[in-house]
């Protein structure tokens, strides 16, 4: 008997490590190949990337993809459906962002779940801005 | 400025774990801080060594993050920085008692366990009536040979906690 699975895609943002579902990443790149209509997130609730190396370009729902810098892409693990959890209650209620949705047990740790469609649209807490911002002028 | 009222004792569930009859009720005790906090026994399921935290992004300082407990993640509360003070260090002598309360599971740091104690549910005090501090948390206040106990009420941490969640 077959356990169903789910797909995540695990990315390292400073010395953490996060999950998100594979369905909202268009591809990965190098935030340096970045074209002057990339809408680059280098800074978000995941903090800042310690040497910004690698992008994931993730699919939003007003078909402006974004890109979302981060220190290492590390692979693709299929969990079983039953290790991808939503937060407990308190945590829910009391985290600010709507961007971390739940978490993935691997290897019985809990790695938190990010949404990010929801992740690189959000602004930052404490900055005036959003968090994207365009590499190049679009002139 | 509207009037303070006077809360009432075990209003809120503080009567704890009453014994066999009598007006005895049974607390479980914890240190933090050098202060003596009780949640009523019943709501007590475990106290833990805390395990690895997974930190929580942009997540309030009294959130320390979660962690995995028999398979179960459980939220972290440190209650002295959801009072405003200084955190309670995270050594590993911390522990940590699972307090379960509806739809509430938590694990609340302590510096120490002080263990059950048994109050007289007579003698509990309501919490002082001036809001603010960790009078606001409080169901009941009650004295043992040890001194002053404090009696928390989970929905009304939750509820602080909640409150202060919320970006200004």
């Amino acid at each position: 008997m077959s356990e169903t699975t789910t797909e995540i895609l695990l990315f390292q943002v400073g010395a953490r490590v996060y999950a998100a579902g594979v369905r909202d990443v268009r591809r990965i790149g190098n935030p340096s190949d970045a074209k002057a209509e990339d809408r680059l997130v280098s800074g978000s609730v995941l903090g800042d990337p310690f040497s910004p190396d690698r992008g994931i370009v993730v699919a939003c729902d007003d078909g402006n993809d974004r890109t979302l810098v981060v220190d290492h892409v590390i692979g693709v693990r299929f969990v079983p459906q039953g290790d991808v959890r939503p937060l407990p209650p308190l945590a829910a209620h009391c985290l600010v962002s709507a961007a971390v949705t739940g978490y993935a047990l691997l290897d019985d740790l809990p790695t938190l779940l990010i949404d990010l469609p929801t992740l690189v649209r959000e602004q930052r807490p404490g900055s005036a801005a959003g968090p994207e911002r365009k590499e190049r002028n679009d002139a | 400025m509207p009037e303070p009222q006077k809360r009432e004792a075990g209003t809120r569930g503080a009567a704890g774990a009453e014994g066999g009859g009598s007006s005895e009720s049974w607390y479980f005790a914890l240190l933090i801080l050098g202060a003596r906090y009780a949640f009523e026994a019943p709501l007590v399921t475990e106290v833990v060594r805390l395990g690895p935290l997974t930190r929580l992004p942009a997540a309030p300082a009294f959130l320390p993050g979660v962690f995995t407990h028999r398979g179960e993640v459980l939220a972290v509360l440190d209650l002295s920085q959801l009072m405003g003070q200084q955190p309670v260090p995270i050594r590993p002598s911390t522990r940590a008692a699972i307090v379960h309360s509806g739809p509430w599971k938590v694990a609340v740091i302590a510096d120490a366990v002080d263990g059950l104690v048994a109050l007289d549910r007579k003698q509990l005090d309501p919490p002082p009536a001036e809001g603010g501090g960790v009078a606001e948390f409080l169901s009941a206040v009650g004295r043992d040979g040890k001194g002053t106990l404090a009696v928390l009420d989970l929905p009304r941490l939750v509820e602080a906690a909640r409150a202060r969640s919320v970006p200004a």
